[in-house]
């Protein structure tokens, strides 16, 4: 389970405390450059929670978080998210009251200071960009949608498309496909399978079946630990993972 | 900044910059017709508080920022012009060594060294805007930087602003108390006197209106703008794309300051006092009213909502029917509009605007999943957003 010395990103003995309750402890994670990374197990196994200290919401109580050999944990969210690190929320998050087109515009967020900004209008130069994001989520025709009336599988893709305007080295997931139809599923792990090796991605899924279709390396959390590491065949085969996760029915039935 | 040349500005803006050009013509063009000295300076007393609607929609219709304390900039704003203007009548309304008169009744034995700079007009104007735009800063600083949001920032800003009203109210050597600062100059520039009972002092608001509608039309149309908007919207998005939303909510607070600084300005210039009820709760929560009548996520409908509001009470207060009950008919006017028409008139003219412009594009899609859990989340944003 020692990490890759070549890791993008290394959580190293990480612990993370909420008044007293250890939501993640002793955990360590790495993951190397262009990887497409699964983390499953149980709920409350602190999934989210790991996501959550990488990107900066939750600070560490203990350990550190390495992102290209830097420490990061100790960076305000705006600065991890500058230096690299995209994240997706579980519930879709998403600018409701604007249109898709602005959604993406401020996703595209290159230039996060407040002069800059303030004498861009009507996406100068980001126009080609915004449309061809629009298309690869399949919203070409909902750009002057306000986002609130997008269904809710469009509001999720609408959110993958922000990450992806937003082009950051690191892409964290955080149960993409909650509430998708199983079209739309298949349509979004065709996507990831396309954005690995272009994108570092670490996703958090339950969706078994999508696991299978777009995992190479699975690493299973619980109870705020890592439990096992390895492809889908040596996940299947682990006990320990079984026992605690996945049930006799191995991954993609479960 | 590379400039696009195609495209730059849609259909819809170009549409609402012509609606906010005309209303500006239309206020501009109002002494052509209008001479009556006594209803011009009534009628720029209503712009003037049509600027401080302004201001707030920026900061609570775009920001999402409730500011309680408009009035607090206003006000500063106000003392900054009212301390220039009194300088200027040394040496009739001051004791013999010139004082200001309200200092001689307080035994204040010389200027204070604040009092000094405003010998100068031009740094009485600059004040007039920096000083609330600073103030603002810095109480934004502490909010924002410390994550203050919501009801929480509205009670912060409301107890900020009776801080520094009991302040001035206080320090009466300095301040004049209670009274104020009263018996001012007029205002004037390189020689040119605006006499608050004329047509020059009304246009001088109308120009004062016309560039800070256009102004903070600009900020919002901005990509800045749709930052804020968005960080109204999902403050934590905003975050996690890697732009600093404390600096961006302090910077909109201050814009906001700015304009309701200007806002106070003028306010002393067309009523030739200042005065402690210019930091009052009640000033400050009439702000809020009109901003929710005219609509607080459109700046001209706030402006308009000022007007109508301030227009309506000035009628119902003078005229001998209505000298009991005006405060009653303003209460359930603004009831009402709260309670159909959320968005104020701004939205309600949208709607309709929507409904009888051929607007040929499909339908909106109704959400497929899960629509009652996006209603919920919609009602609770509504109400979160109304406390």
């Amino acid at each position: 389970m020692n990490p890759a010395p070549q890791s993008q990103l290394l959580i190293d003995r990480a612990q993370v405390s909420f008044g007293g309750f250890i939501a993640i402890s002793d955990l360590t994670l790495g993951v190397g450059q262009g990887e497409l990374r699964c983390l499953i197990g149980p709920n409350g196994a602190g999934k989210t929670t790991a996501l959550d200290v990488i990107c900066g919401k939750t600070k560490l109580s203990a350990g550190e978080v390495r992102f290209r050999d830097k420490p990061i944990h100790r960076l305000s969210e705006h600065s991890i998210a500058r230096a690299g690190i995209g994240r997706k929320f579980q519930v879709p998050s998403v600018f409701r009251e604007l249109s898709v087109r602005d959604n993406l515009y401020i996703g595209r967020s290159g230039q996060p200071g407040i002069l800059a900004n303030l004498f861009s209008f009507g996406q100068s130069g980001e126009k080609e960009e915004i449309e061809r994001l629009a298309a690869l989520v399949g919203l070409q025709d909902e750009l002057e949608t306000p986002a609130a009336f997008l269904s809710h599988g469009q509001t999720q893709w609408l959110e993958i498309a922000l990450i992806l305007a937003q082009n950051p080295l690191l892409i964290l997931m955080d149960e993409p496909t909650a509430g998708m139809t199983q079209q739309e599923t298949k349509k979004t792990a065709e996507l990831f399978c396309r954005l690995r090796g272009k994108h570092t991605l670490i996703v958090v899924e339950h969706d078994m079946g999508f696991v299978r279709d777009i995992a190479q390396t699975i690493s299973v959390m619980h109870q705020g630990k890592m439990l096992a590491e390895g492809t889908i065949a040596e996940i299947e085969a682990n006990q320990a993972v079984r026992d605690a996760y996945l049930g006799s029915g191995g991954i993609g039935h479960a | 900044m590379p400039v696009q040349g195609k495209n730059k500005v849609s259909g819809k803006t170009k549409l609402e910059i012509a609606v906010y050009a005309a209303v500006c013509l239309a206020i501009l063009a109002l002494p052509l017709v209008l001479h009556d000295a006594f209803l011009l300076n009534k009628y720029a007393r209503y712009l003037v508080l049509g600027i401080l609607a302004v201001s707030l929609s920026l900061s609570w219709g775009y920001a999402g920022i409730l500011n309680l304390g408009q009035a607090t900039t206003f006000g500063l704003g106000s003392y900054c012009m009212a301390m220039a203007l009194k300088l200027k009548t040394i040496p009739i309304h001051t004791g013999a060594d010139g004082l200001p008169d309200f200092m001689v009744w307080n035994n204040v034995p010389e200027l204070p060294w604040f009092w000094k700079p405003f010998y100068s007009m031009t740094f009485g104007v600059a004040a007039g805007i920096v000083v609330p735009m600073l103030f603002a800063a810095l109480l934004g600083w502490f909010m924002f930087r410390g994550r203050v949001t919501g009801v929480y920032a509205a009670i912060t800003t409301l107890a900020a602003m009776v801080v520094v009203q009991l302040l001035i109210i206080d320090q009466q050597a300095y301040t004049g108390g209670f009274n104020g600062i009263t018996d001012l100059a007029q205002f004037d520039v390189a020689g040119f006197t605006f006499d608050a009972y004329s047509s020059s002092s009304y246009y001088l608001v109308a120009i004062c209106l016309t560039v800070s509608l256009f102004l903070a039309l600009a900020v919002t149309k901005s990509k800045t703008g749709l930052i804020v908007q968005a960080i109204r919207d999902q403050e934590d998005r905003v975050r996690f794309f890697g732009y600093d939303v404390a600096l961006y909510q302090i910077f909109i607070f201050s814009v906001s300051a700015a304009i309701a600084g200007l806002a106070g300005m003028l306010y002393t210039i067309v009523m030739e006092f200042a005065s402690p009820t210019f930091l009052g709760v009640p000033l400050s929560l009439s702000v809020v009213i009109w901003v929710a009548v005219g609509g607080r996520q459109s700046l001209l409908g706030a402006m308009l909502g000022a007007l109508v509001v301030t227009g309506t009470q000035g009628a119902l207060s003078e005229s001998e029917t209505f000298l009991d009950s005006w405060t009653l008919i303003m209460g359930l006017l603004f009831v009402l509009v709260v309670l159909f028409l959320p968005k104020g008139i701004a939205g309600a003219v949208e709607k309709l605007a929507g409904k009888f412009g051929h607007r040929r594009a499909a339908p909106v899609p109704p959400p497929q999943l899960q629509p009652q859990r996006t209603e919920a989340v919609a009602n609770t944003r509504h109400a979160e957003s109304l406390s």
